[in-house]
């Protein structure tokens, strides 16, 4: 996948696709996360007048409603992408280039904690680093989650038939505290690990662009640099 | 962590749904209408607040009709059951019609026959009628809460016809002369008085209920058959639903389709940055550079090409002025038909209720008529021109070819029928000469067409499947034929932009 272009300087990181799945995702997120507290605050004080701007609550609805079926568009493709992968392209998921987690993973956290505490080296990630697999997999299931339960909501006369009314309550309240952990999740850890980092601020321009320069290529992903330079050689 | 962490957690997770649902089956419990509902309407309604309230001789509206709040149940039931009071009986009848007819109406054949509008008060849809004697000057008034359809669910918006002549089960309409709406008739078609009274709604689901109009000869000015909705397909020209409407149009959208298809892997088949063989290495490097051509400053040499060479044909005005001319009057009057029909649809999703949507559904309306009327004359005045030019002057740059003469014959076909139809349309429905005059060219046709003392609604039917058939063909054209160009020609000049000659996709 690692292709070098015109500059010796930057390597090939993300394929278009998934640049394009990115940024389908950050649309979404972010005005699905507007939208849905607006909606859930939408009886007090200044959030009346949020809303008002959206058009009112069913326009906001609306847009919550729309945001959310693009966005699992989104995860349709990067299924079928997957499929694509294995099947055409004959590509293995393991291995390690994957963004399964694996034992190394595990190892990596805590050779990092002891690399916190000064008490040793840093550890060599790969393509991915643990963080980055966490931050992939929480979202990736935490939206078929809360598409499940906003299905339940969008459609409670039909789920009504399947399983006990109670299980709707249920689901407004997990959709709402998912809704919490992932907008948390997303502002504080996604948003530190990725742009905070001393030698990344301000900005993480590798999933926009598709590049990486050698330099944050070498620090960040030592494992693949390493491997890189081996085929190379 | 470690297994004492996991099954904290494991076991609060359980805690957690085990409280939400306890908390939640409370809560739902206590707030369930119904249950509500019945604790407060059934007894006292029957025997205290209506028999007690009403003195029992001459009923005088503002004796008992102390304004309930047909806003609650409560309300409504209160409201409901002073109008049953009288319309239960047996024997109520009009007596200002002969033979009188039954405007008997209880509780139970009203929730039988209207089950959604159960706790819906009388005066509610009926507004003006609590007066005595009874009489309404609104009519019962549906849109005060639903609101209007457009094209989809009845194949046209029916803009003239009210509410109840679809959706309710009376067979007899008539076509109003105050003003020209087809409404449900008091009488039947022997001018036998009929009652109304039982407010079943049709299924409008069935074709059936269309054809209360849509019969030889009938007395609304309806066309003949029962016609297909218009198809997605029509959003070139028309204000069509999302729908595809008769499987003519379905095969021209797949034919449509596969000749896109084909056409983009024609592009793929040339090499793309060197790369010869690899579809998916050509399609990776040709969306990268796409991706980075968008965000670049690129875009913005693109935005002004797009305007001003393909919205304003400025290439083709630096050859020739009446080529431009002759081109601009079919292209921007097709585009503006496109973006109109486009807004129209859209913004129709958005805000069923707005005026401006309701005027621009309607094809009667003066703005609608007039921009429809003037757009389609250009359309054929540039075919004309087209046609003079190749066929009748024949300047030596002009290369005929086969292609291009059926481009001709199929748009110029099109737009001649689209104003055939109009008038026949503004004939048969009796369209009145100040609303019709604004769609002037279709009028004229109607004059002329009045001539010809034909049964123009059974006509109708074969014009309309005329005009949809050679608009699917054309549809369906457009990917293989002289049409391609304007897929190839925008796409070419992008190309060029952005890496000048040496060509990143080959046409």
């Amino acid at each position: 996948m690692e292709t070098r272009l015109n500059s010796p300087q930057t390597f090939q990181r993300f394929h278009i696709l998934h640049r394009i799945l990115h940024m389908v995702i950050i649309f979404n997120f972010t005005f699905l996360a507007i939208s849905g507290f607006l909606l859930h605050f939408s009886g007090f004080g200044w959030t009346r007048f949020l809303v008002s701007l959206m058009g009112g609550a069913g326009a906001a609805g609306w847009l919550h409603r729309f945001c959310a079926v693009f966005l699992y568009f989104g995860i349709l493709v990067h299924v079928f992408w997957l499929i694509y992968y294995k099947m055409v392209l004959k590509q293995n998921f393991r291995g390690l280039d994957s963004i399964l987690p694996g034992k190394k993973d595990v190892s990596d956290l805590f050779q990092n904690l002891r690399y916190v505490f000064n008490k040793g080296t840093p550890p060599l990630f790969d393509r991915f680093s643990y963080l980055q697999k966490l931050d992939y997999w929480g979202e990736l299931l935490g939206m078929q989650s809360m598409g499940i339960t906003g299905l339940i909501l969008c459609f409670p006369e039909f789920f009504a038939g399947i399983i006990p009314g109670f299980f709707i309550n249920i689901a407004g309240y997990f959709h709402f505290y998912e809704a919490v952990l992932a907008v948390m999740y997303i502002g504080v850890v996604h948003m530190s690990d990725t742009h905070l980092a001393p030698d990344i601020f301000p900005m993480e321009k590798a999933i926009f662009t598709g590049k990486i320069e050698k330099q944050r290529f070498m620090e960040d992903h030592p494992g693949e640099w390493k491997r890189q330079q081996m085929i190379n050689d | 962590m470690n297994l004492k962490t996991i099954l904290s957690i494991i076991v609060g997770c359980a805690l957690m749904i085990f409280m939400a649902a306890f908390n939640s089956t409370q809560a739902f419990a206590a707030n369930l209408p119904e249950l509500n509902a019945k604790k407060v309407i059934e007894e006292p309604l029957e025997k205290s607040l209506v028999q007690r309230a009403l003195p029992q001789d001459p009923l005088v509206c503002i004796d008992c009709h102390r304004m309930p709040n047909i806003n609650t149940n409560e309300g409504v039931i209160a409201s409901q059951s002073f109008c049953f009071d009288c319309h239960k009986k047996d024997d109520i009848i009009k007596v200002n019609v002969e033979p009188g007819v039954s405007l008997q109406i209880t509780k139970d054949t009203f929730h039988d026959n209207q089950p959604d509008h159960r706790f819906i008060a009388c005066i509610n849809c009926h507004t003006d009628i609590a007066r005595s004697p009874h009489k309404t000057k609104t009519g019962v008034t549906c849109i005060s809460c639903h609101t209007p359809h457009s094209e989809s669910p009845a194949n046209t918006p029916h803009l003239r016809v009210s509410c109840q002549a679809c959706h309710f089960q009376s067979k007899f309409v008539m076509l109003d002369p105050k003003d020209f709406r087809v409404k449900l008739s008091h009488n039947d078609y022997d001018g036998v008085p009929i009652s109304l009274s039982n407010h079943i709604l049709s299924d409008v689901e069935d074709e059936e209920t269309c054809r209360k109009c849509h019969f030889k000869n009938n007395p609304v000015g309806a066309p003949a058959a029962v016609l297909p909705s218009k198809s997605i397909l029509c959003m070139m020209c028309h204000n069509s639903p999302l729908a595809v409407g008769h499987p003519v149009f379905g095969l021209a959208g797949l034919i449509f389709m596969a000749g896109i298809f084909f056409m983009i892997a024609f592009w793929f088949k040339g090499s793309v940055k060197g790369e010869e063989t690899s579809l998916h290495r050509k399609i990776s490097l040709s969306s990268e550079s796409i991706w980075n051509t968008i965000f670049s400053k690129q875009v913005f040499s693109l935005i002004k090409i797009f305007i001003l060479d393909i919205l304003f044909q400025r290439r083709i005005l630096k050859e020739s002025v009446s080529r431009w001319s002759m081109h601009s009057l079919i292209f921007t009057a097709i585009l503006l038909r496109f973006g109109l029909s486009l807004f129209t649809a859209i913004g129709f999703y958005f805000n069923p209720e707005g005026n401006m949507l309701t005027a621009l559904i309607d094809k009667n309306h003066w703005f609608t008529a007039f921009a429809n009327d003037i757009l389609g004359l250009f359309i054929l005045l540039g075919i004309i021109w087209a046609i003079v030019k190749r066929f009748i002057i024949k300047p030596d740059h002009v290369v005929s070819e086969y292609q291009d003469n059926i481009t001709l014959i199929l748009i110029g076909t099109l737009v001649l029928l689209g104003f055939f139809l109009e008038g026949a349309r503004i004939l048969v429905t009796a369209i009145p000469f100040d609303m019709a005059v604004y769609s002037f060219v279709g009028y004229l046709v109607s004059k002329v067409f009045s001539l010809f003392s034909i049964d123009w609604g059974q006509v109708y039917p074969l014009m309309w499947y005329a005009h949809g058939v050679v608009a699917a063909v054309f549809i369906a054209w457009l990917p293989f034929g002289k049409m391609r160009h304007m897929f190839n020609t925008p796409l070419t000049y992008f190309i060029e932009a952005v890496d000048g000659v040496k060509n990143e996709k080959r046409v």
